[in-house]
């Protein structure tokens, strides 16, 4: 604990004419949980996707490890490093998407291997090994030879989860993990998320589901049209938030969440 | 029944088959590749290699082949009064090359583009340039979605190589007429039809085993 791993500093995104992110700053330390909440439309993903270059910022910084991805001009606008340095870095951050992204012409094994052999170099069998044990912990060891369709959603997340972790990422991304999923599916994915937590994984976490963000989360980040709103410990959002838009979408998402 | 003469047509009509596989073979071999790499251009970030493309699929297949065909034995040689004239089975490759690759890129550039963005953005965020993305991730999804309409063409191609005849190159069709007309007879076409009818059930076989081998997982 203690070492900074990601530093945002006044990012800016727009498309085309809608400003997406309006200056955002956020730091997190190794080791620790951040959930992102917000009105749909606020820019959450945006900013998640703006940290391993899946979309461009427009201004400002991000660094990795104290590493600039995108450093800033006299202007303030984000100046990248070369296409290779950056997706090499990129790979240093695990990212797990709402719609899981299997590569379907894979098998679960399949997927897992990918990338640590055609991006890392790894030994195919050093990367087997790992990657067996993966799909142990996230209870899916029987699926090794399954294809991404015979599974049900919940597995799917989860082996995409594994996938990531092959790469051993120093950071985990989750953008709704489990928001395109049947409700009797949410838990097996949450446990595995909460596994990680025990392990001290360091991960953001973009979610809806406000009892499992209060659980697990160091901070919590409320996002509101493109700014953030609030940046504190769970129970000064969820017990006595301040703001009232916070308290306006809490009471709309808990009244939902039954 | 009289069996002399159908013997005898079919043997006569059977020496054109050797000239209709090797159209066949030579529009295969090469506009497959060439439709490949045209695809590619069609998806490129360069816009006037975007438009040259369209231009030239749009033309292709926007005009009869049996048009392009003349074009390539007659019009060549009037426009270059008689400085270029192609023999008539290497005007019936050009055509069809031409033509065919016209096709495939649109195929090809279809099936490139119908995998999901998510599949770019999990490769991107696993780390993998997008070079390997193309390779182990796009084109082996791109590969089953194209058999079934690739297989429409080999189907189509087999049938349009009866075109050539026109432009006196002795493939099957061409024989078949030679027996009508000498012959003041029709069976000749009833041949022609019989071995054409053989080799699209080979060709439809081909595809069905070799969609068969995609078959494992679903898109
Ligand atoms: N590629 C894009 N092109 C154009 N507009 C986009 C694009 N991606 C996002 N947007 C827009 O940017 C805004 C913020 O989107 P974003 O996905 O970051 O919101 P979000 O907070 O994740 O919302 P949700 O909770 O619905 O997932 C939205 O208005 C969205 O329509
Ligand atoms: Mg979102």
């Amino acid at each position: 604990m203690g070492s900074e791993i990601i530093n945002v500093e006044n990012l800016h995104k727009s498309f085309g004419k809608l400003h997406v992110l309006k200056g955002i700053n956020l730091t997190v330390e190794r080791g620790e949980i951040i959930s992102v909440i917000g009105p749909s439309g606020s820019g959450k993903s945006t900013l998640l996707r703006c940290l391993n270059h899946l979309e461009t910022a427009d201004k400002g910084s991000i660094s990795f490890e104290g590493e600039y991805i995108a450093s800033v001009d006299s202007e303030g606008n984000s100046v990248y490093k070369k296409n290779r340095e950056v997706l090499a870095i990129c790979s240093r951050l695990g990212m797990v998407f709402q719609n899981f992204n299997l590569f379907p012409h894979k098998t679960v094994l399949g997927n897992l291997i990918e990338a640590p052999i055609t991006v890392k170099n790894e030994d195919k069998q050093a990367v087997e090994k790992k990657a067996l044990v993966l799909l142990e912990k996230v209870g899916l060891s029987e699926k090794k030879d399954a294809y991404p369709g015979q599974l049900s959603g919940g597995q799917q997340q989860r082996v995409a989860i594994a996938r990531a972790l092959a790469m051993s990422p120093e950071i985990m991304l989750f953008d709704e993990p489990t928001s395109a999923l049947d409700p009797e599916l949410i838990g097996e994915v949450l446990q595995v998320i909460k596994q990680l937590a025990e392990e001290d994984m360091t991960m953001i976490i973009v979610t809806h589901e406000m009892t499992f963000a209060r659980e697990i989360s160091d901070r919590i980040i409320f996002m509101d049209n493109g700014t953030v709103l609030a940046d504190s410990p769970p129970e000064n959002i969820f017990v006595k938030p301040e703001h009232p838009r916070i308290r306006q979408f809490l009471s709309k998402m808990l009244q939902s969440d039954d | 029944m009289d069996f002399d003469y159908l013997s005898g047509i079919t043997e006569f009509i059977l020496k054109g088959t050797g000239v209709t596989l090797k159209i066949y073979a030579v529009t295969l071999v090469f506009s497959i590749p060439l439709g490949i790499i045209c695809a590619f251009g069609k998806i490129s970030r360069f816009a006037p290699l975007r438009i040259l493309l369209g231009a030239y699929t749009w033309v292709f297949r926007g005009t009869p082949l049996l048009l392009q065909l003349f074009f390539f034995y007659y019009g060549l040689s009037a426009l270059t009064h008689g400085a270029i004239q192609l023999e008539a089975l290497f005007a019936a490759y050009t055509a069809f090359v031409i033509n065919y690759a016209a096709y495939f890129t649109e195929i090809f550039r279809a099936g490139i583009q119908s995998i999901n963005k998510g599949q770019y953005e999990a490769a991107k965020a696993l780390g993998m340039g997008s070079w390997q993305t193309m390779k182990r991730i796009i084109l082996p999804q791109a590969v089953k979605l194209v058999l079934p309409p690739m297989g429409n063409e080999a189907i189509n191609l087999i049938k349009d190589t009866a075109l050539c005849s026109i432009i006196t190159v002795t493939e099957i069709m061409r024989n078949a007429q030679v027996t009508v007309s000498r012959d003041v007879r029709v069976e000749g076409l009833l041949i022609a039809a019989i071995i054409y009818l053989c080799f699209t059930f080979v060709i439809i076989q081909v595809f069905r085993l070799l969609e068969k081998r995609f078959a494992h997982y679903k898109n």
